[in-house]
């Protein structure tokens, strides 16, 4: 790789990014104030039975931190890759002794940072307030970076398939639905009846949620959705790299 | 229009060859059995109507388009292997290519050259290509004349031997023409190769050391521009006022004239190359005077529709 243009490719595509804000605060800022008013209030930090002896800021904090990274995976990802595409700059790239492989490698780099640092701030703010922390750390982390990359190789899939960005948006939009479904923003999982959370077990958004839980709250991720979301991952970014086109 | 073509410099190198290039779309057939060569330091042009498959022919001539035959060498290189050399060999402005909004030339112009090994200093381009003030201007908010010469200063910020440039005009505005042309004309002495792929006959007259015309995927004409205007078979048309009225038959029974018609009282004659000395003289030879007279020179204009509207029939 050509690491010159990879830095001021990155560094491009990072000033841009610092000079259309929108999309990036609008998908952090939710998200992040949710969880540390959550973290904050003492009677949501209270087990309930209702969810399975979880408190509301447990059940609810890895969805917060899962919403941050699809939001960013469903929308700005497609969203920035067919305009590049539409308007002519990936074909452009391709003239050139660098590949628009870079511009991708980019965004990719850029989104995950983002979604990362949203994460962290999930998860150092509560505590500050009196809130817990992740009991174990290494899953929290394994299983988020795991889901990150389920959600991203979705984004690039929506990216390929359509090239017209206002319908890329459309379909990311609603996928976004249906994937916080699953994830329990309407009904948590653990109130979800044993049909749809079997469901929700196989969809890559229940999958990390639920593994994210498990460690936040002691546990080790269960096998099962560490494989449904490394399987996602795998055949979405296969899919991605075989369907995606520059032009 | 005085060239200076590669033929004064005594050697002759053949930059970009390409012969018995095909490609079709499934049944279509765009690029039909087509061959040239282009020499080092020319501006070459590639005319023809819309959607006669210049911008085909070129993008596989850019290795942006995988052909279906013959073969392809551009300063040495197959476009087809898409090498590093190759791509910094070439510089390529394509039609519609977007920037975009908030980056700024000098950050387009940064960008572009942190992927080749040997840039040009972002500077004197600008500088060449009169960009200079508006280096700290969003792309958004330049003209479209400013674009299009920043688009080339993108095909040329890796010094390339060769650089295509696609439709380069279209949509601008006569004065963003003569900008961009200009600008051209000073490229010249750099010593870069063109490919001017254009549908505008002024443009080639003006630019163009030797031009193709190419209609439905086929090279219907390959001469110089001038040669080209030369050799049409396009009628000369003369206008003028005569001194008094007189029997148009009179002029019709000249064998170089072709039609007579008459606007106002005006005599509008065409007919072959000599129509001209003809008319005048028979006229005068009848006592009667020609005023306000007006010859027009058959154009590159001309050929091209001569040249592809004998292709429809």
């Amino acid at each position: 790789m050509n690491w010159q243009a990879a830095r001021a490719m990155l560094l491009s595509e990072a000033r841009l990014l610092s000079r259309n804000p929108g999309v990036v605060i609008w998908t952090a800022v939710l998200p992040v104030v949710a969880s540390i008013v959550l973290g904050a209030i003492p009677a949501i930090r209270k087990p309930s039975d209702d969810m399975g002896g979880l408190s509301f800021f447990q059940v609810y904090q890895p969805i917060l931190v899962f919403f941050a990274i699809t939001l960013l995976a469903m929308q700005a990802l497609p969203d920035v890759l067919t305009r590049y595409r539409e308007m002519g700059v990936l074909k452009r790239l391709r003239t050139t002794p660098v590949s628009p492989g870079l511009l991708l490698f980019a965004q990719l780099v850029l989104i995950l940072s983002v979604a990362i640092v949203c994460m962290l701030l999930m998860v150092v703010v509560p505590p500050i307030v009196g809130a817990p922390w992740p009991q174990n750390p290494v899953g929290f982390v394994v299983s988020y970076l795991l889901g990150a990359w389920a959600m991203l190789g979705l984004g690039m899939v929506i990216a390929s398939l359509f090239h017209n960005a206002k319908v890329a948006a459309g379909f990311g939009s609603f996928l976004f639905f249906v994937l916080q479904f699953f994830a329990g923003l309407w009904v948590q999982r653990p109130t979800m009846p044993d049909w749809m959370r079997h469901v929700s077990d196989i969809t890559p958004s229940g999958a990390a949620v639920q593994a994210l839980t498990d460690s936040a709250t002691g546990d080790w991720p269960r096998v099962l959705h560490l494989v449904v979301m490394v399987v996602w991952g795998a055949v979405m970014s296969r899919l991605a790299v075989r369907f995606f086109t520059w032009e | 229009m005085g060239r200076n073509g590669p033929g004064l410099h005594g050697t002759v190198i053949a930059v970009i060859e390409v012969s018995h290039l095909r490609k079709s779309y499934g049944e279509r057939v765009v690029v039909d059995d087509v061959s040239f060569t282009v020499e080092q330091g020319e501006i070459f042009g590639v005319l023809g109507p819309n959607g006669a498959g210049k911008t085909t022919m070129v993008e596989c001539v850019g290795g942006l388009r995988a052909r279906d035959g013959g073969s392809i060498r551009v300063a040495g290189m197959d476009p087809a292997e898409e090498s590093v050399a190759f791509r910094s060999a070439l510089g390529i402005q394509l039609q519609e290519s977007r920037l975009p909004d908030k980056m700024s030339v000098d950050e387009a112009l940064q960008l572009y050259a942190s992927f080749y090994p040997d840039p040009h200093e972002s500077g004197d381009l600008l500088e060449r290509l009169g960009l200079v003030e508006q280096r700290k201007t969003y792309f958004a908010k330049l003209s479209g004349g400013q674009k299009q010469r920043l688009s080339v200063a993108l095909a040329l910020i890796g010094r390339p031997r060769v650089a295509i440039l696609d439709e380069l005009t279209t949509g601008l505005d006569p004065v963003a023409r003569r900008e961009v042309w200009d600008l051209l004309e000073n490229l010249r002495d750099t010593g870069v190769t063109l490919l001017l792929v254009s549908h505008f006959m002024e443009e080639a007259e003006r630019l163009c050391d030797r031009v193709i015309v190419i209609d439905h995927g086929r090279i219907i004409a390959a001469d110089t521009p001038e040669g080209l205007a030369a050799n049409v078979q396009a009628d000369q048309r003369m206008s003028f006022v005569p001194s008094s009225t007189f029997d148009v038959a009179l002029l019709e029974a000249l064998p170089d004239v072709r039609a007579v018609t008459t606007s106002g009282e005006r005599v509008v004659v065409t007919g072959t190359d000599n129509v001209a000395s003809a008319v005048i003289i028979g006229l005068h030879e009848r006592g009667i005077a020609v005023s306000r007279l007006r010859v027009d020179q058959p154009s590159l204009d001309d050929a091209f529709v001569a040249l592809t509207s004998e292709e429809q029939r």
